[in-house]
């Protein structure tokens, strides 16, 4: 079984819910006898920029082949107004107009897709729904291809230019349930071949400092976040609301926001930024919080709140997303706010209650162990491609390829 | 029960942390507690005083900044009301503190020359801005209003706890159903798959089948199994399937207590999912079976009742639905006249018909087809 994996970015370097997902299934799947695994990508690392970093050509990782191709233009100015200009209402913009989004989102990488066009996979799958390299990729492929949408409820999910990538799919694979019902609830996905898969969790690394003594915060408690610490990630909310329970509630209780940093770190004498760290510290910063705090509304999977279950560590969610409610529901291993009083009680109860923490860590460490584990995924992932592969491609409306990027940019100027 | 003394350190007296829980459910249950008492906490907080509604409003809305709108049901309108209401004064006095020690009189001496102006065109966007405000507060109140009208009228729906996991399996009406789909082209779906036997009997024949189940954990274990299913209702499922997009529908379980509106909604929504020549295959217990093989509390709480064969008959004709065929089976029970009672030809009639009236087989599979 050959397997092609489409993704904007790829690399031990990238941190990316989707592209760190795309990677893990990749990497474990080329290590099942008869099955073969490459990832089509572009060269660059940086979403933000699509600048071209990484040389083009094959390369191997982790046993898995990588061809990257280069991206055509860098992203531009002019993205960013016409994603304002429709993010109001995303639904009514044109599909001439969600088109041009979809371009200047990019990557715009002509000979990646026209790699898609030439595949000799068996299976293609796509990973996430909302980059240029899925819906262009999706049009000209030949083969029977597989969507991981990694969609939450974000403005560009209602644009039109994504109604033919979902329906045009041979099968969905989702995070979660409540990603499913989302998805059902844009787009007439429910007769396609689907499953609900998540990711699984890696086993920790051993213990090897305290993690205060990481963070330097000799010896205090600490709540901690673990992602890209950003501003659409909710961190500089939950860097406000720290702020302020820290000032009615004075404590040496302190807030660590462990990873790359997008802007300049919050200014509090309680907040540690500590930008990038090794895998190693990661886990001792982890296993030493009183809990982790995912604050973010859009998430469709957050493995890290499966990761602090693991290391025995409650976690309080944003009580608006769907993912991360879900895990907390399902497995009665999390706590979750949607006001500043639900924040402030969720914390001062964590805080006090070292028992009702304990609990919620194992309830949460037995959802993991249940559902997210790597073999049992793997196994069921690997049946859906075969399944999705011996049903072979069904017939797809054929919208043309993404305008290139300067018909965007001509767009954007003339409005 | 939580309470916070003035010092903001919490105590508890008994509540549910004092009764940790070791299995999953019961974990899903111990949590639902646990946010009991901390939303009772927030509530006894705002009541008390404690929390300055200043401050819970400026971070609130922080908090919305960063969320989906919608994520939060029915609150979502009077929070984004909320919004609107402080995006609605437009403030002329523009800040003037500046960094150079000339810039705040330069900045000053600009607001001063414009002020006359600036307020004039600020006092007819903020009377617009109220205007509007005050007329969505309007439409809020409607809407409430008329939530709260249709809530009461809304038959509640059945809690999934009472209703037993199905399982088709060895049942009269699977075999029929597999013979009535073998051979045919395109996707199949069966609402209320439950254990997934019959998902699997139908691919097992051929037949590229799916299953849905309420039951969201009956469908992941089924899920697990290898087979395509989810957790889910039919009758939602259908609005996410796109016209004429599966080959057959078989329906059973809830599809007998649906509500009328649900009913009509489900005939609609079956019949234009289904391609042309497509095959509605419906189980149903019958209205007189239904009181002897429904769980009791189901049977008391279903927003509706089974109807009659030629009643789903009749719906299905008016959406291009036609009967192929009606199959009775199901439980039966028979009144026999013990040995050694005397026998009598009237007295055997009377519980002939007692029998077929009333002990009669109770359910029945209707197959239709999608004509036109």
């Amino acid at each position: 079984m050959k397997l092609a994996i489409v993704t904007p970015r790829y690399g031990a370097q990238v941190i990316g819910g989707a592209e760190t997902a795309a990677r893990m299934l990749a990497e474990r799947l080329a290590c099942r006898p008869g099955w073969e695994v490459e990832v089509l990508t572009s060269c660059a690392l940086d979403h933000l920029t699509w600048e071209n970093v990484e040389g083009e050509g094959t390369s191997s990782l982790n046993g898995v082949t990588v061809r990257r191709f280069a991206t055509s233009n860098p992203r531009v100015l002019e993205y960013f107004e016409l994603d304002g200009r429709i993010r109001v209402a995303p639904a009514a913009a044109s599909l001439a107009t969600s088109r041009r989004w979809v371009a200047l989102n990019g990557p715009m990488c002509p000979g990646l897709v026209d790699a898609v066009a030439g595949t000799d996979a068996d299976v293609v799958a796509f990973y996430p729904y909302l980059f240029a390299t899925t819906v262009d990729g999706l049009t000209v492929c030949p083969a029977p291809t597989v969507l991981h949408p990694a969609a939450h409820d974000e403005p560009a999910l209602y644009l039109r230019a994504f109604r033919q990538s979902f329906s045009g799919t041979d099968g969905l694979v989702y995070h979660t349930r409540a990603e499913r019902r989302l998805v059902e609830g844009v787009f007439p996905v429910g007769a396609q071949p689907q499953i609900v898969l998540g990711l699984g969790v890696d086993e920790p690394t051993s213990p090897r400092r305290d993690g205060a003594e990481v963070l330097g915060l000799s010896g205090r408690p600490y709540l901690c976040y673990l992602g890209r610490v950003d501003e659409h990630k909710g961190c500089g909310m939950l860097a406000e609301f720290f702020a302020r329970y820290k000032e009615r509630r004075p404590s040496d209780l302190a807030l660590a926001l462990v990873g790359p940093l997008s802007g300049p770190p919050p200014d509090h004498p309680d907040i540690v930024a500590t930008g990038t760290v090794a895998e190693p510290d990661k886990w001792d910063v982890l296993r030493g919080a009183t809990a982790m705090v995912s604050p973010s509304a859009y998430e469709s999977f957050s493995l890290v709140v499966l990761e602090a279950w693991t290391v025995g560590v409650p976690v309080v969610v944003n009580g608006t997303c769907a993912a991360t409610m879900e895990h907390c529901r399902r497995s009665g291993g999390g706590l979750w706010f949607d006001t500043y009083a639900s924040f402030e009680a969720v914390v001062d109860r964590l805080v006090s209650d070292g028992r009702l923490a304990r609990t919620l860590a194992e309830a949460g460490a037995r959802y993991t162990d249940t559902y997210y584990r790597w073999p049992a995924l793997i196994g069921r992932y690997a049946g859906f491609i075969e399944q999705i592969a011996s049903r072979g491609p069904k017939a797809r409306l054929r919208p043309p390829r993404l305008a290139s990027i300067e018909g965007g940019i001509a767009y954007v100027r003339e409005q | 029960m939580t309470s916070t003394p003035t010092n903001g350190e919490t105590t508890r007296s008994a509540s549910a942390a004092d009764q940790p829980a070791d299995q999953p459910a019961d974990a899903a249950a111990y949590l639902a507690g646990v946010m009991v008492e901390i939303d009772a906490e927030v509530a006894r907080r705002r009541a008390s005083g404690e929390l300055p509604p200043a401050l819970e409003r400026e971070l609130d809305e922080l908090f919305l900044e960063f969320s989906p709108l919608g994520a939060r049901g029915s609150a979502r309108l009077r929070e984004t009301l909320a919004l609107v209401d402080g995006a609605a004064y437009v403030d002329t006095a523009v800040p003037v503190a500046s960094q150079k020690a000339a810039g705040a009189y330069v900045k000053r001496g600009i607001q001063k020359a414009t002020g006359w102006y600036m307020n004039y065109v600020v006092h007819q966007v903020t009377r617009f801005s109220w205007s509007v405000s005050r007329m969505l507060h309007v439409l809020v109140d409607h809407v409430e209003d008329l939530e709260q009208a249709v809530d009461g009228l809304r038959p509640p729906d059945v809690d999934l706890s009472v209703v037993p996991v199905a399982a088709p399996s060895g049942t009269w009406w699977a075999s029929l159903v597999v013979e009535a789909l073998t051979g045919i082209r395109g996707r199949v779906v069966h609402g209320d798959c439950g254990d997934g036997s019959l998902v699997e009997a139908l691919v097992a024949a051929g037949v590229d089948a799916y299953g849905l189940d309420p039951h969201d954990d009956a469908a992941e274990a089924v899920a697990i199994r290898g087979l395509d299913a989810r957790g889910g209702r039919l009758l939602d499922h259908l609005e996410a399937v796109p016209e004429e997009a599966l080959a057959a529908v078989v329906a059973s379980g809830s599809v007998q207590w649906l509500s009328p509106s649900e009913r009509d909604r489900f005939v609609v929504l079956a019949a234009s999912r289904l391609a042309v020549g497509g095959i509605l295959c419906l189980h149903s217990a019958s209205p007189i079976g239904w009181e002897r093989s429904c769980p009791p509390v189901v049977a008391d709480l279903a927003p509706g009742r089974p109807l009659h064969p030629e009643t789903w008959e009749h719906l299905g004709a008016r959406h291009g639905l036609r009967l192929r065929a009606v199959h009775q089976g199901g439980a039966a029970e028979r009144i026999v006249v013990g040995e050694g009672v005397p026998s009598s030809d009237a007295l055997d009639a009377l519980i002939s018909v007692v029998n077929d009236r009333l002990l009669a087989p109770g359910e029945y599979l209707l197959v239709a087809e999608r004509v036109q």
